[in-house]
């Protein structure tokens, strides 16, 4: 029997899986995709994004949506409307193909209610656990894990117990310099972004060579620090690692007592398999963790595993806010501003944090806070990646209007040639709510025939005014700098790669699945470690807290096995 | 003094892409010898004669068709590379080859060319290879403005913008002139025989239930 059994291995699970294979226990990792090795990643976009090479297709694994309309909650399988929550599957998971902006949260991050009070229609929660219990494992991912990026004091940076991160800052465009001094020219501080992107050669990965495609794609240099490339070659060495791809757990089953003893998969062939262990972690994304735990019901848990107090798959959350961009044309450039524009290299690395508290007297949900206080979040400054699909696709509608002809030859000729658009992105609280969930559909069923997720995806109109007031500060940075053509998208679609909640943590198990540790409060063995746990998924991308937070149950597994 | 605020900046255009790609794992190694073959499609670009005999997914009438509409589509006006420059006849060839492609996507196609067909008849009583070259442009601006025109208009543009646009190994952007004409660089780095589309399904996704 192993000591441990990891379902997933993406961000949540590769810390479980570094730290305890390193301490000698005995972990396996059933992974539902495939083993893809470095060199089998390329920067082809038949490959990545027309043929989606990366995700299951949506009619061997479905999901529902249930999206709000104007009548009311609209319900479509991704078979029909192609849009699902299913992100890398594979070895590694979605860590593979983030853009890995590692921004830490904030301490108010981790006690909203109590710094800002309920809200109307929002499940604000504390978190269980301080920044301060937090801090040591962050600093621990930008070490292991390897981030890169340079600290600079401003009124929100948050307490560190290192000066600085363990890597110098990836070369940026010299566009980032446009936003830097208008940023200044407005009052704006505008400060690098830390990536979690290695920019010197470490160990067995080499630093990233700036391919220019990096979100969505697979790295070819291990510079990115999924999952696949900075923790689980050192796990495979210890020789206490088995790990089994292709391999999807279906149901964890219990012994009548509150524990489990084995998880079901089914295996590359679709053959049901068991696994049997002393501890299991459960990570394979926010809603298909949910969704394990609601397909394993039994007697001892008729409403699924963990949830006889009913809060599995309740409070998703996903990553609030949208983004915007501006367009530089070259006829508009001086010659020199041109040549730095056309410089092939995308990274920015340039963000905004003057805002993630909002104190603005004409704001107003700031008129509404007792304090005059609102909670608002980060702006990312981006250049458009250099994948030609989507600039193509961009360009196939003029005012609505499909496009063709010269029309269109002339229209890509100069949306490639002659300009260069540069963007940002908005990270705002999702607020937590009654409408936004996980259950088991009904009807839709996988290729092996169990329910499939239906994640509804109800959000909070603070959601919108929090990020159209982000993307409005965003758009005064970007008129300063001369950018045309601006546009902003805020709205309350959830993006697909940015999920957590659905078991979150917290000291009431009538209102929490897991507890400060996230083991399960109705379970003795059970662990939830990716972003399942959070409360409130904080004004960020939330990879880089999911890392910390595994390594720090990881910390406490290796105490309690 | 407040923020200022900016209702009146616009939302973009949302890209309602009908032809997003989906996948099934079978055939792939028929899509692989049309692959191999739209690379060398000279023929296929300059001769329609031969088109009846070596296409095993058009009838003529649907190859000329095809080869027709791709032209309005990304025409020869001087302004880069037109539809048989790019070979983008010989990259739809390959689509509708691909085992990666759901099938009822690629009847979609097909069912565009037969319907531009049934059209051509309706309106000026003559196969759609009849028509006089104005007449045809005329008959494809009409598909633009029906629902059902408009949406595989739609797919035809996205797969021309694929053949300008993806790794001339899939058939298209021939001699990679789409990316010179754009000035794009290519990702690093590019597929591969060994890393193709079609490669990394077989073996990567061993298993379809």
């Amino acid at each position: 029997m192993k000591d441990v059994c990891v379902i997933g291995s993406g961000a949540g699970a590769g810390p479980i899986i570094y730290e305890l294979s390193k301490a000698g226990f005995k972990v396996i990792v059933l992974e539902k995709g495939p083993w893809i090795k470095t060199e089998a990643f390329t920067k082809d976009e038949m490959t990545v994004t027309r043929r989606s090479a990366y995700k299951p297709n949506a009619i061997d694994e479905p999901q529902v949506t249930d999206k709000p309309s104007s009548s009311g909650f609209k319900a479509t399988s991704s078979v029909d409307s192609k849009r699902d929550f299913q992100n890398g599957s594979c070895v590694g998971g979605s860590s593979n193909f983030m853009s890995a902006y590692f921004h830490r949260l904030k301490p108010k991050d981790f006690r909203l209610l109590s710094e800002y009070g309920p809200i109307n229609g929002a499940n604000v929660a504390d978190w269980p656990i301080s920044y301060d219990d937090m801090e040591p494992y962050y600093t621990k991912v930008e070490e292991v894990v390897g981030v890169s990026g340079k600290v600079v004091d401003h009124k929100h940076l948050e307490p560190r117990s290192t000066p600085d991160f363990p890597h110098p800052p990836l070369i940026t465009n010299e566009i980032a310099d446009w936003f830097i001094e208008a940023g200044k020219n407005i009052g704006y501080n505008v400060i690098p972004a830390a990536r979690g992107i290695i920019s010197e050669p470490r160990e067995n990965r080499k630093a990233c060579y700036h391919s220019n495609y990096c979100g969505s794609f697979g790295c070819s240099s291990d510079g990115k620090s999924s999952s696949r490339a900075a923790l689980i070659p050192d796990a495979m060495d210890t020789g206490n690692l088995e790990i089994i791809p292709n391999s999807k757990a279906f149901k964890l089953e219990t012994d009548g007592n509150g524990k489990i003893i084995k998880a079901h998969y089914y295996n590359e062939s679709g053959v049901v398999k068991t696994i049997e262990a002393k501890t299991f972690v459960v990570a394979c994304q926010a809603i298909e963790s949910s969704r394990l735990l609601l397909m394993s019901k039994n007697e001892e848990f008729p409403n699924g595993l963990a949830n006889n107090g009913g809060q599995v798959g309740k409070n998703m959350v996903f990553a609030g806010g949208g983004g915007g961009s501006g367009y530089f044309r070259y006829d508009e450039l001086s010659p020199e501003k041109v040549e730095q524009a056309k410089n092939k290299n995308t990274f920015v690395n340039q963000c905004i944090k003057d805002f993630y508290e909002i104190e603005d007297e004409s704001f107003d949900l700031c008129k509404e806070s007792p304090n005059g206080k609102v909670k608002g979040g980060t702006i990312d400054f981006l250049i458009e990646h250099s994948a030609p699909m989507p600039k193509g696709i961009r360009n196939k509608f003029s005012d609505g209007s499909l496009i063709y002809g010269s029309e269109l030859k002339e229209t890509l000729k100069d949306y490639f040639t002659a300009q260069r658009r540069v963007r940002f992105e908005i990270f705002c609280d999702w607020h937590p709510n009654d409408d936004c969930f996980v259950t088991l559909d009904d009807e839709v069923v996988d290729k092996w025939g169990d329910p499939v997720a239906r994640v509804r995806t109800g959000f909070h109109q603070r959601d919108i005014q929090i990020g159209n007031y982000l993307a409005d500060r965003a758009i005064e940075v970007l008129q300063e700098m001369g950018a045309g053509s601006i546009t902003k998208s805020i709205n309350g679609n959830p993006p697909s790669n940015l999920i957590a909640g659905g078991c979150r943590f917290g000291n009431d198990p009538k209102t929490s699945v897991l507890d400060k540790n996230c083991k399960a409060h109705e379970v003795d063995n059970l662990y939830v470690t990716d972003g399942s746990f959070m409360p409130m998924g904080g004004s960020a991308p939330h990879t880089f807290t999911i890392y910390a937070n595994s390594f720090r149950v990881a910390e406490h597994l290796k105490k309690a096995l | 003094m407040g923020k200022k605020n900016f209702p009146e900046v616009k939302i973009p255009d949302t890209f309602a892409d009908i032809d997003k790609w989906s996948t099934n794992r079978r055939s792939f190694l028929r899509a692989a010898i049309v692959a191999g073959a739209a690379s060398q499609l000279t023929w296929f670009t300059s001769c329609s004669a031969k088109l009846e005999e070596a296409n095993e997914y058009l009838t003529a009438e649907q190859s000329t068709v095809l080869k027709s509409i791709l032209m309005i589509i990304f025409p020869n006006d001087g302004n880069g590379p037109s539809a048989d420059d790019l070979n983008t006849f010989g990259f739809v060839l390959w689509t509708l080859a691909d085992g990666l492609k759901k099938q009822e996507e690629k009847d979609y196609i097909i069912e565009g060319l037969d319907w531009a067909n049934e059209k051509a008849q309706e309106i000026y009583f003559e196969k759609y290879s009849s028509l006089e070259d104005e007449q045809k442009e005329a008959l494809v601006k009409q598909f633009t403005e029906l629902s059902w025109g408009k949406n595989w208009m739609s797919v035809m543009v996205t797969l021309t913008l694929e053949s300008l646009l993806l790794d001339p190994i899939y058939g298209g952007n021939t001699d990679e002139k789409g990316w010179q004409w754009l000035e794009h660089v290519p990702g690093l780095p590019r597929p591969t025989e060994e890393t193709r589309v079609e490669a990394f399904f077989e073996n990567n996704k061993p298993f379809d239930l």
